[in-house]
């Protein structure tokens, strides 16, 4: 089945930041207001907007109700999704693709200086057990996910550390990186000494999370093309959910992406993704969830992940979640990143002749829900 | 129609967990360069209202952005003390022999405003005879610190054209 093609016309990152001198208002405001000036479009032209924030990070319920204002949706058709920015794009895809919608304004947002995000994430779990024995949290769940990788296919932490060291390289070119990660001259052995997290997690192989909004504009293909003369065009898309009990999954593997990659494949007719992609945006939660997002993603062979790296292949060109993490928004982030790669606007980290890239979302522990973005470039 | 006997077993066997359901704690953020020229004004004791130069709407209090046209409006306008009621409801306080007193919540739209906000009437009156549309003036309090209500609260003014209106029903 192929998919009409729905366009990516115009997006605004803004500079993640630790703690943001700015309110969440302002914020939201900055990156719409900036999306829609790249698109040389009005408020006026907007037909629906779809936001993802979430009520736990925003220290409110009905999170999205006091920022109708900001994200350009006052007097408009508006809606929220509750998980990664990544689901908040497919959302606006649906609409966009059900005929009823000319132009979707799509952003995610959130603020981690205002609130603790590890403590909030474990208010995501099982409330009858996982909670109260407290033994699970994103850093045991990175570390567990690490340990069966290594374990099944015998990779090293020193495989994993390169990973790490990568993303961090990666972000030293990236202006839309946060300041504190633009390493460049960070070596495996920093990466292997630094604190343990969740053995054997590393400190630097987690992102940290921080301050961020990003805004994207989709529009229809008839649409797309009046508006400007390079859109980006998601021609394929899949999602899969798999289920919450850590305990009743593969860690080693992500079934979700496997089952995602093979929808998105498919509906934009990609048979040999190895050769065809030329840009993967994944977003992993740790340095080895990327890994193993993109051998389920078929960019590698199971436990041969590592190998991306050392053939040159673009892997998380832009940093990853490594170089800003925001949550509710690093899903949406990586789509740009992938827009920007095929629209060549990339200057530092261009991957040259980017014609069809990925980018992937995530929510749950361990990657249990994985949304992917098949994207091609050129008019 | 009765419920099947495997549904009810499951009753049964349903227990309560009590747990508690509650956010850490949380900072927010505010950005304060409207909200401060809007203080410092009733400190002084001038309404100031804020324009959008796109579409001419005033706010007041300010709002940071304008949803009608997305941009930050910037254009301070000087409001009379003014105003009429938009809408209003009653609360109720308890007084000295602990009975329950109403008081009047009012939503004040300030003359040249497009925006309302909410303010108090004087204790003494009877919210009866608060009605929609009735010009009320700011009283400003005695000591202005800066805040909300350094207009400490509306007072009614005198409205013939109520009475007038009464005369032509009659007619």
């Amino acid at each position: 089945m192929k998919m009409e093609r729905v366009g990516i016309v115009g997006y605004c990152q803004l500079k993640p930041e630790l703690d943001m001198m700015m309110s969440p208002y302002e914020a939201i405001y900055s990156a719409v207001r900036g999306a829609l000036d790249s698109a040389g479009l009005k408020r006026k032209d907007i037909t629906t907007v779809v936001t993802c924030t979430n009520d736990y990070y925003d220290g409110k319920t009905i999170s999205n109700c006091f920022k109708v204002e900001a994200g350009g949706a006052y007097m408009k058709d508006e809606t929220k999704v509750e998980m990664d920015g990544a689901h908040a794009a497919a959302y606006g895809q649906y609409r966009i693709l059900s005929g009823n919608h000319k132009l979707a304004m799509i952003y995610g947002f959130s603020m981690p200086s205002c609130y603790l995000y590890e403590p909030v994430r474990i208010l995501e779990l099982d409330p009858t057990f996982d909670r109260t024995i407290s033994l699970i949290n994103s850093y045991t769940a990175g570390g567990m996910q690490m340990r069966a990788y290594m374990k099944a296919f015998g990779v090293s932490e020193e495989e994993i550390a390169k990973v790490a060291v990568q993303g961090y390289k990666n972000s030293a070119k990236n202006p839309l990186a946060l300041p504190d990660v633009k390493k460049s001259d960070i070596s495996v052995q920093d990466v292997l000494n630094s604190e343990v997290l969740s053995s054997p997690l590393r400190e630097l192989m987690y992102p940290i999370p921080c301050d961020g909004a990003t805004a994207m504009i989709l529009a229809p293909e008839r649409q797309s093309l009046k508006i400007t003369d390079t859109p980006v065009w998601i021609t394929g898309m899949g999602q899969c959910q798999e289920t919450y009990y850590l305990g009743d999954r593969d860690l080693s593997k992500s079934v979700s992406m496997e089952k995602a990659a093979e929808k998105a494949y498919k509906m934009a007719g990609i048979s040999d993704p190895k050769s065809e992609i030329d840009v993967a945006e994944l977003f992993g939660h740790t340095s080895c969830e990327e890994l193993i997002l993109a051998e389920a993603a078929k960019l590698a062979e199971n436990g041969k992940g590592a190998t991306l790296l050392d053939s040159g292949s673009a892997l998380n060109p832009s940093g990853g979640a490594m170089s800003a993490f925001t949550p509710c928004a690093c899903g949406l982030t990586r789509i740009v990143e992938a827009a920007k790669q095929l629209r060549g606007e990339a200057d530092e980290y261009q991957v040259s002749g980017a014609k069809k890239a990925i980018a992937s979302g995530q929510v749950g522990f361990c990657a249990q829900n994985s949304i992917l973005f098949v994207l091609e470039g050129g008019g | 129609m009765p419920l099947p006997d495997y549904i009810k077993k499951q009753y049964k066997k349903t227990r309560t967990l009590h747990g508690n359901w509650y956010l850490m704690n949380y900072k927010y953020k505010f950005n304060l360069s409207r909200t401060k020229v809007f203080l410092k004004g009733l400190k002084d004791g001038v309404c100031l209202g804020l324009k959008c130069r796109s579409c001419n709407t005033v706010s007041f209090p300010p709002r940071l952005i304008c949803g009608r046209c997305l941009v930050m409006p910037d254009q301070w306008v000087r409001l009379p003390e003014t105003g009429t009621i938009a809408t209003g409801s009653a609360t109720y306080e308890a007084d000295d022999k602990n009975r329950e007193r109403p008081l009047p919540v009012i939503a004040v739209r300030q003359d040249g405003a497009d925006t309302i906000w909410l303010h108090n009437m004087p204790k003494d009156i009877d919210f009866h005879s608060v009605y929609i549309g009735m010009p009320v003036k700011a009283v400003w309090a005695k000591e202005r610190t800066g805040s909300w209500f350094d207009i400490d609260y509306y007072d009614a003014l005198e409205d013939p054209a109520v009475e007038l209106n009464k005369k032509e029903q009659e007619k």
